[in-house]
């Protein structure tokens, strides 16, 4: 609570006490002034502070002469039986020895009407060692047949209650618009105080001549501390006339300690000068405020305001207490309900998620197709680095930014914590420097490292919460005289002061939102210790079927050649005997011969392809045209021989694979080239696209988008568009054995093997006679290691 | 010197047997061919040589799969015995798995040949094997 000690220096009453009506105007901050104290009440009402031993009159009112006939220099030091007469004094010493008063105001009795004067309602409440009688006409014993509270009550309680399901939003707007009917108020409004205490105009019923206020936010100051401990302690507080004339306390402090009069529970007590000042300027005559309280913490309050001054009837606040009390209990469910439902969602999207990356073998689930990571919290953005790039959905940084933010993020100790390896922030460039040319994308961070080792990270980001705010117009348009604080008492005034606290904050991540990520964290992680479980078994069947593989391959290709050996050793001494053939019988011999080299040739190719899968492949930095250069000399051509055209469009790059396996790449797709022609002087040409260089055909797989394709392009007899698949496939020949120079049919298979061994893929683009492209990329980082 | 010097023919299959014979008749040599067609055969017989102190083989032609104690187990012993490893070892083989060449040249096989099933390539790979061995090379003069 606050520390207001009369002696400060630092205030205009030092040497005195202090009094609203005497001070206020000297305020100029909500923090420093003493609310509870204000030395003054509200002239609708009077109020007597009795000494407990004697009921003797300690301080008065300076309006008791109105009320009672007797001013405060008669009162003071009488008994209270001078203004209530002996019975009711009577009454109250009872009331004292039975009932818990202490800061818990109750109805006493009423003072009926006399000439002129309304029937008084007294209410007495004990603090500090004396009792504080309140007298105010609240027409307690008046015909109660003017509006039927209890049933107004009973209603609206019974529909707040069977709304709290409905979500938070919903709830608040049925308080707003019951409180509204029932108070016969021009505007109710339920204002929310978010985590950093600022608050927002949440829900709102009103008058409809009257501008809509929903969605206003203002900064913490504007319900100072003070003020906020005050509603902690009360139900309902009326504040009947707020430009109407203060009464204080004769005198200012209580004779016997000293000290001034604690008010915090009177209902008459004088408002804040600021809060006046502010509903002046907003010309709000008349305030009814209820506290909304969760556990024990303000969590808003209902706030009305009338345009012109009112009364306040006992039943309207009994009515208001009721309701506060209600929505306070109902809102813990209602919150506690919605709380459960964003938790339940965001952990059924992640695990929506987890089930696609499983499926598919990889994190990148998380950004394809629906639901994409952005479902789950209540983010503008989200990145994941993994496999060593980013993946991005909604407003995020871009990759540098992302990179530099995350070799920070990576530096912090957070992350080494076994407990809660998260870093969460509302203000990133108060951490971090850079942090302020994101703010306005990356202002709230909230990121979890996904695995041990590599350095992946999930990041969600929320921007400025003012970029996040609908400032719904200007509800102050016109010009309006203001108090002497002047426009910063305002609802626009609030909303810019506002908005420069929150400048580079955005919006806290919740403990619920933090668990959240942490719980997708470990999903992610098991999923990946999962999948390297899998992968380690995978890897033991694959190196024991490897090897049998291998055993067979050569074992099967051992075993039939000796035969093939025998036959073609008996075919050859048949073809060399003595006796002579007949021409058709040495045809056939011939043709036996041929048969037995070629299914020779067959079982090489065969144990070639392989081979290329299975043996380990090392990657260096090879510079590509010389490979291109070892592979035309492999396959015969000579550029002085003239016999083809070959066209190096720009120097190749230098790329990270194995030489011999890309040499046999380009060896294989020249010589196809060379083969697949009617042209005289076949031309080819040999060239490669950087990422984003226009070019790619329309065809290109996703995979080959960021990579360096490369690409061998020849004008040769094409092919059908139907082929594109086939071509690829062992021993697959679309033209007649003997037609090109006849083959085995296995080159282009093993040049994807390749292709895939590098983590590449190969496609073409051709067209029956118009040449065809081969294009393919050698990714080759990831596959280092076997 | 009376005596023909010898070349020992590990070979488990007549027609390539055969064809080893029709290689040294082409090449004219003047060596006499022996045939074991199997790994504990050619062993036996070298121990049998070694204790009767006579000549060792001038060149080993070993085929490495044979049935039983194949070409691979004897190649193992004769090049960790002190009196048979000298004998030049030429390993003839339909495989050509680089595990099987790295393991012939791991137990010290003096060379490794694939057959090739073309009968004239596989001709021409046996005389130019006697052709460097008995021709050009100088051979261990235990072998004579």
């Amino acid at each position: 609570m606050n520390d207001f000690s009369a002696g400060s220096t630092m205030h205009p009453w030092a040497n005195g006490l202090y009094s609203i009506k005497r001070h206020g105007n000297s305020l100029t901050t909500c923090d420093s002034e003493p609310v509870h104290a204000p030395g003054c009440i509200q002239a609708h009402g009077a109020l007597l502070v009795l000494r407990l031993t004697d009921l003797a009159i300690l301080q008065a009112s300076d309006n008791t002469e109105q009320f009672f006939g007797e001013s405060p220099g008669v009162l003071l030091g009488q008994s209270v039986a001078r203004v209530i007469g002996a019975a009711r004094q009577a009454y109250l010493q009872n009331m004292l020895l039975r009932e818990s008063l202490e800061r818990n105001v109750l109805y006493a009795f009423t003072l009926p009407k006399r000439e002129g004067k309304a029937a008084l309602d007294v209410c007495i409440h004990t603090t500090d060692g004396v009792a504080v009688l309140e007298f105010e006409a609240t027409g307690r014993q008046a015909d109660p047949a003017e509006r039927d509270y209890f049933s107004l009550v009973k209603s609206a309680v019974g529909r707040l209650q069977s709304a709290s399901a409905t979500g938070l939003r919903k709830f608040c707007e049925l308080v707003a618009a019951e409180v509204y009917k029932m108070s016969g108020l021009d505007r109710v409004m339920v204002y929310r105080f978010h985590a950093d205490q600022h608050g927002e105009v949440f829900a709102e019923s009103k008058r409809d001549d009257l501008p809509a206020w929903l969605g206003l936010h203002y900064p913490a100051t504007d319900i100072p501390q003070p003020a906020r401990e005050i509603f902690k302690k009360l139900w309902v507080r009326p504040l009947q006339d707020a430009a109407g004339p203060l009464v204080e306390l004769v005198p200012l402090a209580n004779p016997d300690t000293g000290k001034p009069l604690d008010m915090t529970h009177c209902a008459l007590r004088a408002a804040s000068v600021m809060y006046t000042e502010y509903l002046a300027n907003m010309g709000v005559a008349a305030t009814l405020v209820m506290p909304v309280l969760v556990d024990g913490e303000l969590w808003g309050l209902i706030v009305g305001h009338q345009y012109k001054p009112t009364s306040f009837a006992y039943q309207l606040r009994a009515a208001c207490e009721l309701i506060a009390q209600v929505v306070s209990l109902q809102l813990k469910s209602t919150e506690y309900i919605e709380q459960q439902a964003y938790r339940l969602k965001m952990d059924m999207v992640h695990q929506q998620l987890i089930a696609k990356a499983a499926q598919n073998g990889d994190l990148m689930a998380f950004f394809n197709g629906q639901p994409t990571l952005l479902d789950a919290m209540e983010a503008d953005g989200a990145a994941l680095f993994h496999m060593g790039r980013w993946w991005r959905v909604g407003c995020t940084p871009t990759d540098p930014q992302l990179n530099a933010l995350a070799d920070w993020l990576n530096q912090r100790a957070e992350f080494d914590q076994g407990e809660r390896p998260v870093y969460a922030t509302d203000s990133l460039s108060r951490d971090y420097p850079a942090g302020a040319d994101i703010a306005n994308v990356a202002s709230g961070v909230l990121a979890v490292r996904v695995s041990r080792l590599r350095q992946d990270l999930i990041l969600w980001f929320r921007p400025e919460t003012i970029q996040t705010i609908n400032w719904a117009g200007d509800p102050n348009e016109k010009t309006i005289d203001t108090g002497i604080h002047g426009a910063r008492l305002t609802p626009r005034g609030s909303f810019e002061l506002f908005a420069e606290s929150v400048r580079a904050r955005a919006l806290p991540w919740t403990t619920l939102e933090i668990e959240s990520a942490q719980r997708l964290r470990m999903l992610v992680m098991e999923l990946v210790v999962a999948r390297a479980e899998q992968l380690a078994e995978l890897n033991i069947d694959l190196i024991t079927s490897n090897a049998e593989l291998d055993a067979f391959a050569y074992v099967a290709s051992h075993d039939l050649k000796e035969p093939l050996r025998g036959i073609h050793r008996y075919a050859h001494q048949m073809m060399e005997s003595t006796q002579g053939l007949d021409p058709a019988n040495r045809e056939r011999a011939e043709s036996l011969m041929r048969l037995t080299l070629r299914m020779d040739s067959l079982l090489d190719s065969l144990l070639h392809f392989s081979r290329v899968g299975r043996t380990n492949l090392d990657f260096e930095d090879v510079d590509l045209n010389s490979v291109v250069a070892d592979a035309l000399e492999m396959v015969g051509v000579r550029p002085a021989d003239k016999a083809c055209t070959i066209v190096l469009a720009r120097a190749l790059p230098v790329a990270r694979c194995n030489e011999v396996r890309v040499r046999e790449i380009f060896s294989n797709l020249i010589s196809n080239a060379l083969k697949y022609t009617r042209q005289a002087q076949p031309r080819i040409e040999v060239g490669y696209l950087a990422p984003a260089e226009p070019g790619l055909p329309a065809n290109a797989p996703p995979e080959a988008s960021g990579q360096m394709v490369y690409y061998v392009r020849d004008d040769g007899i094409g092919i059908e568009k139907r082929h594109f698949e086939q071509i690829f496939r062992m021993f697959k020949r679309l033209n007649g054995r003997e037609e090109y120079g006849g083959g085995m049919g296995a080159g282009l298979s093993v040049v994807k093997k390749v292709v895939g061994r590098h983590g590449g893929v190969i496609w073409v683009d051709s067209a029956r006679g118009q040449g065809s492209t081969f294009y393919f990329t050698l990714p080759a980082t990831h596959h280092a290691q076997p | 010197m009376s005596v023909l010097q010898n070349i020992l023919v590990v070979e488990d299959n007549d027609g390539d047997y055969e064809t080893v014979v029709e290689a040294a008749q082409r090449a004219g040599l003047l060596y006499q061919l022996r045939r074991a067609t199997c790994g504990d055969e050619c062993l036996d017989m070298l121990h049998q040589l070694v204790k009767l102190r006579s000549a060792l083989p001038a060149l080993l032609l070993l085929d490495l799969n044979t049935p039983g104690s194949d070409g691979r187990d004897a190649l193992g012993l004769i090049k960790t015995c002190r009196k048979l490893r000298t004998i030049p070892t030429v390993i003839l083989s339909t495989s050509s798995n680089p595990r099987d060449v790295d393991f012939c040249y791991a137990r010290h096989a003096n060379a490794y040949h694939t057959k090739p099933v073309s009968h004239r390539a596989h001709l021409q790979t046996l005389q130019d094997i006697f052709g460097y061995w008995l021709g050009c090379a100088l051979l261990p003069t235990g072998t004579r």
